[in-house]
Order: structure tokens, then C-alpha cells, then sequence
């Protein structure tokens, strides 16, 4: 079977990578956009593009009729759906499956299987994987999930059974937080997922974050890419990933990822998907608990891509056709030294409140072992409604020093101003003898929040330039504020390309 | 002369006829546009700059950090705040839920409403013991960045 259109249900940077891919191979791509993304990179990137709705995503890259509306008025027979959004929904999968597309990722019962907590929980169980203790229990009230809570003995995590990426997720300590912890838990599940079932596990205090990333085809082969160690997070989602984790030794990477290999066999599973686990402590030893399996492409799989040299997305293609994988597992190498930095809008000192407005000025860094995966341009207006990743930046390098100092040269190199990103508070974590050290467990962030906040000291080498470029202050002017007025500064050489 | 103010902090920059920029009186800088919104600062090679503007607000970026700076004329400067603090929407949100009503005592760190923008939920709390003077929002509304939501004394 060949795939000759493929359907891309989402926006932003995973939208054009997935874009770019079909284009590579000769398969033509359709995007879809709401009110919000008229004009945007993903929309102008693509061979097609069909409007899905208004703004607010429910409205649009939610819904399952308006993109299956979408994929048959195009003449598509496949649909990607990237990552977030719909990528998880089996219910999207079996109706893609039913419209007679292809859905290009695992069939939706496994999707179904891993996306129910208890379900994925009960299988690695019985597949011998170790999990953490904790239970959905089946009275969901908000008394009930207390009850539920200290039965598993806090600290515990209330998290959405439905759910993903942080939202819907809180730390209860104790009873006496409980209720209104519960509460708002509940009302982001419910926002984010359509589903308000809630889930409490252990908390398990100051893990590392590593997963590891498999693919499996329709022929019963099943191979592992490694890990990624993900513990740079910030209220529950990702900052920083790299490859290989600074903590695993060869025979606990090796335990790993045959871990994750009997859990993708386990499940049944199909196409690209990510086996996440809490690492606690240090050392060969050091026990690891299955906490979630992804089925879907992650955020951060250009990591993986970085130090194994193939291309997850050409092959969840290939095997979305029904191809045979195009690796053995003893062809598979980790090479070198791969770092990931997700580019958010969003003020780190407020919060990590996110940012949405102009992009005034935007330049992205490039150089050898740099790769920036971005779906926004300079001039670009940052929507609120959508999740305020702007950009990733990868870079591969043949040490972790030397990943670091080349990560930090192009984060130097990669001014966005008008509104407010990570990019300062990511060149501090780069800077942090703890992270250099490899120290990282996903308490992280906010152990060190104040030194990587940063001070408020100007030098006076930003203000001349302030200066010089106010002349007088006027109306919005994008980049370098060039008024017409004449000003010593318009007299400057070079200036207004 | 201008003044570029950053945080509650003010600088006062000179611009001379040479193209270089003084700082509180400070040595002259020398600067060197080179680009769209690209700059050369200081002597010799110096250091890359980027800067954008958009209505009073100076964006600066030098070597990873980014500063807000706001020019003002010398001659016409802002009023000082007033003692009754308004509450504004940091950005563009939408009002979960109200928990104060007009006449409310509240003490520092309370929560007053929450706001909910990009799927995240973000508690807005008093800064200081007070009494809410106004609700200025309901439940559902959508709020634009500097609208005034509460109003405290």
C-alpha cells in the first residue's frame, strides 16, 4: 500500500516536520488551521489546507468531526496527528480507521489500552515491568479520590486518568490540601481532555525522568532507540532532553531498554511510542518504575534522532504502509551527545506564565550539529489559545561539555523579542554546575529556581542600545525600532536592509 | 536626553551627533548597526546586539538575556501609582471562577479569582493584606492583558 496524501491534525513545529517529511518522499500534505492560525507557517508550508473552525481548540484541532470533514473533502488517505491534540484519542483513531484512513500511529485499541492508567498498569504488571504503587479508584467524587489518596500514602500525585503532558495533574502532600487540589485537577482534566477521571499514585520524591523510545512494525519486530532523559521540568512538562541520560550505566541502559521492548510486545503495540519511567537514585542499581507509555511521537524525538542518525517520523511512514521497520536492534548505536531546548513563551519570573503577542524580531541560530524545529516566523502574532512552544532547539555533539557549550553558543545566537521566552532562563540551567555535573532529577527547576531567575541588573551596553534605537517613541516598528525621523541613529552605516 | 526605565530602575542616556551613547554620564559607547534590528556594541569588534521596538518598549538582546527597557522623553514623565492597586490580567485569559466579592477582607497570598489561558490555570492573589474594593470580572469572561479584574485598598 503507498500513501499518496497525508492529512496533518495539528499545528506548529510537529505540523511542518511531519510536512516536510511527506514532502521528502513524494507524499502530498494537507494542513489543517483554525481562526487563529490563517496564514501560518504549517498552513503555507503544506500542499493543501482546509479550515477546521474557530480558535479555541475544541472547536477546531479537538474535533474529531471537523478533521475527518477535513481529510475527506481532500482526498487524504492517511492522518497524522503529531503530538497533543487528538494523537492520543482512540476514539479519533477508530473513526480515522472507520472513514477508511489510514491513522498514522499505533490501532486505536492499543492507544485505548495504554491510555487508561489502570489498564497500562495491569498489563506491565503481568508482562513483569515494575510500576509505582497507586490505584483510579472506582468512587471518583473528590471524597473519594481523598479516600484513595491516603490509602496509597501521601506525598501522592492526582493526575488525569485521561491525560498527559502535566495538565490536569497536582501534588497533594496532605489531607488537608486534598479538596481543593482534587478540584483543580478535575477542572484542567476536563478542560484539556473532555475526561475528569482522576488517578493518584505515590509520589516518588526527586525521580529522573528517562524514557525510552521504541517502534514496533506489523511484522512482530520491535527495537528500542535508547533513552532520553527528560528530568528538566518545569510544573510537569519537559524543559531539557537529552541523550544518552548522564545517569544510566550500560547494563541498567540495557535493563531498560529490555523493559521497554517487553512492554511495547506486551501491549501490541505498532508504530513509533515512548516508554516513560521514574528512575530513583543513583547507580547500577538504581530501581526504575514504568510510569506511562506514549503512543504517539514525542516533542523531543529529535534527541533520539540526533544520536541514532535515522528518522522516526520517514519511519512511522514506512511502517503506517505496512512496510517492515527499517532497523535491527544490533544496527542500532548511540552516537555522540544530543541536548533538546524546548523555546517556550513564556516569563520564567512570573510563574512561567505563558506569553502570547508579537514577534517583533526572530532569528534562529544555525551552524553544524544545530537543528531548530520551529513553526513561527518573525512578525508572526504568538495565538494564547494553543500550547506556547515556539521553537526546539537540538544540537548533537560528540561530548555532553561540548553538547552543552555548543547548545549555549546558539541559544546566544537566538534573539526573540516582543514577547517573553525561556531562552535567558535555559542559558542559566546550560550555566548550572548541577546540570554540568549531570545532576538533574525532576525537583530540578524549582530547588534552583531563584539562581537560574536571575538578576535584574542592566548593562549599560542594553540600555545605549535602548537608547539608540528610541529616537522617539512611537508606534509599533518591529526590528530595530527604525523611526523615519532623522536621529543619529539612521545616520548609523549598514543600517535598514 | 532619555530616560530608559527597566524595572523601577532609571537610566539616562545621552545620544551624541558620533552615533555613540552615554549612560549616566558615563564613557561614551560605540555603536554599529549592521543589520535589520542587528547591532554592534562597544569598541573593537564588540558584542551582537538584536533590539526591536514597539510603542514606548525597547527589547534588547545581548548575549542570551533579553531587557525591557521603556523610553521616555525627559521632560514628560509618568505620574507615580496611585495607592488604590488594580488587579490587571497578565495576558490574554479567560475568568474561571471569582472567589472575592466588593467588601471582602483578604490577606496577602489569598486567592482572589482564577484565570485559565493556553489550558493552564493561573490563581490570581492579593499582593497585600486589604479589603476588595470592586470585581470588575465574572466568571467566563475573557479578560485582555492590563484590564483591571479586582480592585484592592
Amino acid at each position: 500500500m503507498t500513501l499518496r496524501r497525508v492529512l496533518v491534525a495539528n499545528r506548529g513545529e510537529i505540523a511542518l516536520r511531519i510536512i516536510r517529511a511527506c514532502r521528502e518522499r513524494g507524499i502530498e500534505s494537507v494542513a489543517v488551521y483554525s481562526d487563529a492560525d490563517v496564514g501560518a507557517a504549517h498552513v503555507t508550508a503544506a500542499d493543501a489546507s482546509v479550515r477546521i473552525g474557530p480558535a479555541p481548540p475544541r472547536d477546531s484541532y479537538l474535533s474529531i468531526p471537523a478533521i475527518l470533514e477535513a481529510a475527506r473533502g481532500s482526498g487524504a488517505d492517511a492522518v497524522h496527528p503529531g503530538y497533543g491534540f487528538l494523537s492520543e484519542n482512540a476514539a479519533f483513531a477508530r473513526a480515522c480507521e472507520a472513514a477508511g484512513f489510514i491513522f498514522i500511529g499505533p490501532p486505536a485499541d492499543v492507544i485505548e489500552r495504554m491510555g487508561s492508567k489502570i489498564a497500562a498498569r495491569a498489563l506491565m504488571i503481568a508482562a513483569g515491568v515494575p510500576v509505582v504503587p497507586g490505584r483510579t479508584p472506582e468512587d471518583q467524587t473528590d471524597a473519594g479520590i481523598a479516600a484513595a489518596a491516603n490509602e496509597v500514602g501521601y506525598p501522592v500525585l492526582v493526575k488525569a486518568s485521561a491525560g498527559g503532558g502535566g495538565k490536569g495533574m497536582r501534588t497533594v502532600r496532605g489531607a488537608s490540601d486534598a479538596p481543593a487540589l482534587i478540584a483543580a485537577a478535575r477542572r484542567e482534566a476536563v478542560a484539556a481532555f473532555g475526561d475528569g477521571t482522576l488517578y493518584v499514585e505515590r509520589l516518588i520524591e526527586r525521580p529522573r525522568h528517562v524514557e525510552i523510545q521504541i517502534f514496533c512494525d506489523a511484522f512482530g519486530h520491535v527495537v528500542h532507540l535508547f533513552e532520553r532523559e527528560c528530568s528538566v521540568q518545569r510544573r510537569h512538562q519537559k524543559v531539557i532532553e537529552e541523550s544518552p541520560s548522564p545517569a544510566l550505566t550500560a547494563d541498567l541502559r540495557a535493563r531498560m531498554g529490555d523493559a521497554a521492548v517487553a512492554a511495547a510486545r506486551a501491549a501490541g503495540y505498532r508504530n513509533a511510542g515512548t516508554v516513560e519511567f521514574l528512575l530513583h537514585g543513583d547507580g547500577e542499581s538504581a530501581p526504575f518504575y514504568f510510569l506511562e507509555m506514549n503512543t504517539r511521537l514525542q516533542v523531543e524525538h529529535p534527541v533520539t534522532e540526533a544520536v541514532t542518525g535515522v528518522d522516526l517520523v520517514q519511519a512511522q511512514l514506512t511502517v503506517a504502509a505496512g512496510g517492515a521497520l527499517p532497523w535491527r536492534q544490533n544496527e542500532l548505536r548511540q552516537r555522540g551527545h544530543a541536548i533538546e531546548l524546548r523555546i517556550y513563551a513564556e516569563d520564567p519570573g512570573a510563574g512561567f506564565l505563558p506569553q502570547a503577542g508579537p514577534l517583533l524580531l526572530y532569528r534562529e541560530p544555525r551552524g553544524p550539529g544545530v537543528r531548530v524545529d520551529s513553526g513561527v516566523r518573525e512578525g508572526d502574532r504568538i495565538p494564547i489559545e494553543y500550547d506556547p512552544l515556539l521553537a526546539k532547539l537540538t544540537v548533537l555533539a560528540e561530548t555532553r561539555p561540548q553538547a552543552i557549550d555548543r547548545a549555549s553558543a546558539a541559544l546566544r545566537d537566538f534573539p526573540v523579542l516582543g514577547i517573553r521566552t525561556n531562552i535567558p532562563f535555559l542559558l542559566r540551567i546550560l550555566a548550572h554546575p548541577a546540570f554540568q555535573a549531570g545532576h538533574v532529577d525532576t525537583g530540578f527547576i524549582d530547588a534552583h529556581l531563584s539562581t537560574l531567575l536571575g538578576g535584574a541588573e542592566v548593562p549599560q551596553e542594553a540600555v545605549a542600545v535602548a537608547a539608540a534605537a528610541a529616537g522617539d517613541a512611537g508606534a509599533e516598528r518591529g526590528p530595530g525600532g527604525l523611526s523615519r525621523s532623522p536621529s543619529p541613529w539612521t545616520a548609523l552605516s549598514g543600517w535598514g536592509r | 536626553m532619555l530616560i530608559l526605565r527597566a524595572g523601577d530602575r532609571d537610566y539616562k542616556a545621552t545620544v551624541h551627533t558620533d552615533g555613540t551613547v552615554s549612560i549616566d554620564d558615563g564613557s561614551p559607547i560605540p555603536l554599529r548597526a549592521t543589520g535589520a534590528g542587528l547591532v554592534r556594541v562597544g569598541s573593537g569588534s564588540g558584542q551582537q546586539a538584536w533590539v526591536a521596538a514597539s510603542g514606548s518598549t525597547r527589547w534588547v538582546f545581548l548575549n542570551g538575556e533579553v531587557f525591557e527597557l521603556d523610553a521616555q522623553d525627559a521632560r514628560r514623565r509618568r505620574p507615580a501609582a496611585t495607592a488604590h492597586a488594580a488587579l490587571v490580567a497578565p495576558m490574554p485569559a479567560t475568568v474561571v471562577r471569582v472567589d472575592v466579592a466588593p467588601g471582602a477582607t483578604v490577606r496577602k497570598g489569598d486567592t482572589l479569582l482564577i484565570l485559565e489561558a493556553m489550558k493552564m490555570e493561573l490563581p490570581i492573589r492579593a499582593p497585600a493584606d486589604g479589603v476588595v474594593r470592586a470585581v470588575l470580572c465574572r466568571a467566563r469572561d475573557l479578560v485582555k492583558p492590563g484590564v483591571p479584574l479586582v480592585e484592592m485598598e
